[in-house]
């Protein structure tokens, strides 16, 4: 029986009426990793471990709420004995002595982790391309970008390989690669999920989510991410609810926000039908639209090109060589040590990142840039506090636009950055928000981003679930639609 | 051209906690290298600092007691640079808005006392320790001390001099220790400091540039780093040219302060707010918790130890003045209810046995348990002072138990006074000629008779009993 | 932006960047550097910075050691050690 392309909940009637076991389902995951090779979606496989937690389970019955279910784990997330190289040629040795707390609520929780996902270097990327291990295809089409960050995580789930995947997203890096591949992604309130164990890139920006086929995956992943942890101070002490509570209730009256400053007329046409059409479907569902006004969204991208440098150029200065990771060769003094390691360890983009972080907070210019883009970060949380009084969810598109081929961003680096500009704001006011396929550009899977206020996931994934009970987006595969 | 010295001092003092100021490894001195270094302290990718709220306490206890503003919300900052022993490449500090702010503390140079405002106190990560000389042509890295919570006093540039420094220096120790927040043990380098000398024309208002002579941890080479540093930018001045501002390293073998400026070049620490740690809030209640169960300070024993101990001021001053000889005088105290007693053996002898080796008590081999014991057996009459003298001698010779001492020793005192007058007699039997003298007027031969008596005890009889009896005989 | 300005800031940062490289890269921070300066149209008067999503006090622990000593593991999975030391070639002061 084939495994591929099932969702969580599909894998788990099978595990429970015994149609297939433990063993028998990870097994048949690798066989289709090893089918797929040629999307690189994996830096390190996990496979003698994981066949013996499946074995342990066919042993012993559990009853932990995701048993047996296969899961890529983002090369981001710390893995105890388990090579973590956060798509960098600067980790390319490291093997982390502990694991990240979402690995091991997660792995706790019965998951079984088959393997690192390929990355954007230290998350650095939309598109994939700056991984050290090369690109990660997009299963949608040759020569297409999976997006990134969480590019390698998308492809596989998209490939139909794993249910599920963990991801983190500090600008889009979870729900950009989900537009692109045709999947369902939750990036949730800023300290739903504990950092700790996860590689920061801009830790003010960092959350860690779930990846999967449906909303309702992504409910049962985020019910077994979150935690309280002591770990991580800016971890949230909230109550965590049953994210998968309530999700098929209607969502008659739920009040969607249209943002009057993202101008649509500059996206593809056939980008804005699928918007306009995804608008519809929620009209028939009950929900009604209401134009709001965030006055300084447009100072987003601007504002994240400076705080996410800033942080990572103090982030990343831990690898210098001397206490993990790479080490240059023959230093001849400790300057060398730092320069030659770093420079060899990183790629164009992370250095380039470094540097206007490096820039953005010497002294002289951190007053004109760092100051003046938290204040402006602040204009912008304003701006949702105030929308939020009017409407429940914030609906955009995700990106501007389905997947695009590998290099043709071209050189520079903001054309790259720009492809984050409906992302990023719920980044920078903490907020969660999700994609879910909404739609079809040229054969290409595209994506509907739904924000909602602070702790608010219940609100989104009940709109999302509604949407995926009343739609068959979720259901594309590459090989053709899924019969249900 | 005359010119006057201005001086500001930047003291790190580590603070007593068990843990450290964001992790759970231990702080304690003297541990094998890298045996007491968590996930946290060695910067590993994916970790994050968890602040202890021990340090806070202990950094409001010195804001309490040197009448400072108390920063009930204070924030931690990141300053970037890169060193082998820094292993995040950023220490966390308190830039932006320290734990403590403005406070002021006293100290005194030649009888003359004089107020030192203090700018600010706050909370941050010292580094590891890198070891240049162990290996060849390698540096060792130990991250045993990384993370071990300092805290940073910084005071106004308003000490004018050496001995100023000092006198300032000492008095934070003082207060540190009493506070318990820190061991002040300056050969572990429990407190160091850094030193910021310029010079400006004598009467002018603005200040000269400085240089900053970084990590001194003693006393005496505060001092030395100080002169030296003041006849270098005196000569500097005299001859037209201008100081510049740079880091300097003292070195106590040759005695002269040298230029760190390789260290310094391009160095833009580009603080920042630490985005993995939310602001620390200490509340109303923990504050009044703190100041309810501050330590009492040395002007504050002083006070006691003169009304309630009958000390003298001057004899209150010195034990007050130290925290070990305060414990001690308190700790016998305890036991013995003669204060006055107490108080001579710890400003006579002791204070004298300490300048002879020029040593601080909690140096010395006499601990509070065997002064009090000592102190004990002078009063119960086991011993007498003289043998007390000698008894302390030894102990501070080779250390030891007062008891045992005693015993093995043969020491105790003769109380039996039959046995006493025995021997009295004895001796005014065999002396006719010195009785005859005595009881002729010649008093001052009444000390003859004690000395042979004692003599005779070896020194064991009880003196006051010997008088006594002594002069019943002749009388 | 500057050749100087950016061989300050690649020091201060620990990377080299070789002629070529450089290049590309001094351009592309010109770019970024006035792409980012679009913040200069906002109005940010007493407008408090906002460095955390979450406007909350932090959590903090008691003063316990809770530590083990990983000494072996970090210094065998270290670049360079011996059998006390992480290694680093001879810091000269």
């Amino acid at each position: 029986m084939s495994i591929q392309y099932k969702t969580i909940n599909e894998l788990s009637q099978m595990l429970k009426s015994r149609d297939i076991s433990n063993k028998e389902l990870i097994q048949e995951t690798f066989n289709l990793i090893d089918a797929n090779l040629h999307l690189n979606a994996f830096i390190t496989l996990n496979k003698d471990a994981s066949l013996l937690k499946a074995e342990e389970l066919d042993k012993n019955l559990s009853l932990q709420p995701l048993s047996g279910i296969p899961i890529a784990q983002k090369d981001l997330f710390c893995t105890k004995d388990l090579r973590t190289t956060c798509g960098s040629n600067m980790l390319s040795n490291f093997i982390p002595p502990y694991s990240a707390t979402v690995i091991e609520n997660l792995e706790n929780a019965g998951c079984v982790s088959v393997g690192k996902t390929n990355m954007d270097e230290f998350a650095m990327g939309s598109s994939n391309e700056t991984s050290f291990y090369g690109n990660v295809q997009n299963p949608w089409g040759d020569k297409l970008v999976p997006g990134g960050s969480s590019g390698g995580s998308a492809a596989a789930v998209a490939a139909g390989i794993v249910p599920a995947a963990s991801g983190t997203d500090t600008g889009g890096s979870i729900r950009q690669p989900a537009s692109l591949c045709g999947i369902s992604g939750l990036k949730p309130t800023y300290g739903r999920i504990s950092r700790w164990g996860m590689i920061a890139f801009a830790s003010s920006l960092d959350q860690a989510g779930p990846m999967a086929r449906t909303a309702e995956d992504c409910a049962l992943l985020l019910n077994q991410m979150c935690s309280h942890d002591l770990k991580d101070t800016t971890s949230l002490d909230e109550t965590i609810p049953d994210f998968t509570e309530n999700l098929d209730k209607p969502i008659k009256g739920l009040k969607i926000g249209l943002v009057k400053e993202f101008d649509l007329s500059q996206l593809d046409k056939e980008v804005v039908k699928v918007f306009e059409e995804s608008k519809k479907q929620y009209e028939t569902l009950g929900a009604e639209f209401i134009e709001i006004s965030l006055p300084n969204i447009s100072l987003s991208v601007p504002t994240y090109y400076v705080v996410a440098p800033a942080e990572c150029s103090s982030n990343l200065s831990r690898f210098d060589g001397v206490k993990f990771g790479k080490r240059c060769d023959d230093p001849k003094d400790l300057e060398e040590l730092y320069i030659k390691t770093r420079s060899e360890g990183f790629g164009d983009e992370v250095k380039r990142r470094i540097l206007i972080g490096s820039y953005v907070l010497s002294a002289g210019f951190y007053d004109a840039y760092y100051k003046k883009a938290q204040q402006v970060r602040r204009l912008i949380k304003n701006d949702f506090d105030d929308a939020f009084k009017k409407v429940d969810v914030i609906m955009s598109p995700t990106t501007r636009g389905a997947a695009f081929e590998e290099g043709s961003k071209g050189d520079d680096p903001i054309q790259m950055y720009l492809e984050d500009l409906f992302t990023i704001p719920a980044n920078l006011a903490g907020l969660p928000a999700l994609s879910i396929p909404n739609g079809m550009v040229d054969g290409k899977p595209i994506g509907l981003q739904l924000i909602g206020n602070f702790l608010e996931e219940n609100k989104l994934l009940r709109a999302a679930h509604n949407f995926q009970l009343s739609t068959d987006w979720h259901k594309k595969t590459p090989k053709g639609d899924i019969q249900s | 051209m005359s010119w006057e010295t201005v001086i500001g001092l930047e003291i790190h003092v580590q603070l007593s906690t068990d843990s450290k100021l964001f992790s759970g490894g231990s702080t304690s001195f003297g541990a094998e290298p890298n045996t007491h270094v968590d996930l946290i302290d060695l910067g590993l990718p994916g970790v994050l600092p968890v602040a202890n709220r021990g340090a806070f306490y202990k950094a409001i206890r010195f804001g309490l007691a040197t009448n400072a503003e108390i920063n009930l919300t204070s924030t931690f900052d990141r300053k970037n640079y890169f060193y082998p022993d820094l292993p995040k490449g950023y220490q966390i500090t308190q830039m932006a808005l320290p734990v403590i702010g403005k406070g002021s503390i006293k100290i005194e140079v030649d009888g003359e006392e004089k107020v030192i405002n203090i700018t600010r106190a706050h909370l941050e990560e010292d580094a590891g320790k890198s070891i240049h000389d162990l290996f060849e042509g390698e540096t060792g890295v130990d991250l045993n001390r990384a993370g071990t919570p300092l805290l940073e006093i910084v005071s106004e540039p308003e000490i004018s001099n050496a001995k100023e420094a000092v006198a300032y220096f000492k008095a934070i120790r003082q207060i540190v220790t009493f506070l318990d927040i820190c061991d002040g043990n300056m050969a572990q380098g429990s407190m160091r400091c850094d030193v910021n000398v310029s010079l400006k024309k004598t009467g002018d208002d603005k200040l000269g540039t400085r240089a900053e002579i970084k990590n001194i941890n003693s006393f005496k080479f505060i001092e030395k780093a100080i002169n030296y540093e003041i006849g270098r930018q005196a000569r500097i001045l005299e001859s037209g040219e201008s100081v510049v501002q740079e880091t300097r390293l003292y070195d106590s073998v040759k005695n002269e302060t040298r230029s760190m400026r390789s260290k310094e070049e391009a160095n833009d620490y580009r603080y920042f707010p630490c985005p993995d740690l939310l602001p620390v809030v200490i509340s109303d209640d923990e504050l009044n918790e703190i100041k309810n169960n501050l330590p009492e300070l040395p002007n504050e024993k002083e006070k006691r130890y003169i009304e309630e101990s009958n000390l003298d001021i001057s004899e209150a001053k010195i034990i007050a003045s130290s925290k070990t000889m305060a414990n001690m005088f308190e700790e016998a105290c305890a036991k013995t209810d003669d204060s006055k007693l107490i108080a001579n053996w710890l400003v006579g002898d002791i204070s004298a046995l300490l300048n002879k080796d020029n040593i601080d008590l909690e140096e010395s081999k006499l601990t509070s348990n065997n002064f009090a014991v000592l102190i004990e057996r002078i009063s119960d009459k086991t011993i007498s002072g003289k043998i007390a003298k000698s008894v302390l001698e030894e102990i501070w010779e080779s250390g030891g138990s007062v008891d045992e001492i005693i015993e093995s020793k043969g020491l105790v005192q003769i109380q039996d006074e039959s046995l006493i007058e025995e021997i009295a007699l004895k001796i005014i039997n065999g002396n006719p000629s010195q009785v005859e003298a005595y009881k002729d007027g010649k008093d001052k031969l009444f000390g003859f008779f004690v000395g042979q008596v004692m003599k005779e005890t070896q020194g064991k009889a009880n003196p006051q009993s010997v008088n006594e009896i002594l002069k019943k005989l002749l009388s | 932006m500057d050749k100087k300005t950016v061989s300050t800031i690649a020091y201060l940062s620990r990377l080299s960047l070789d002629e070529e490289n450089g290049e590309k890269i001094t351009k592309d921070l010109e770019n970024i550097i006035k792409f980012v300066n679009q913040l200069e149209d906002a109005n940010t008067q007493n407008i408090e910075p906002l460095a955390s999503p979450l406007e909350k006090t932090a959590k903090t622990r008691e003063d316990k050691v809770t530590a083990q000593n990983r000494k072996d593991i970090f210094l065998e999975r270290s670049p360079k050690s011996n059998d006390d030391y992480f290694l680093v070639p001879r810091v000269v002061e």
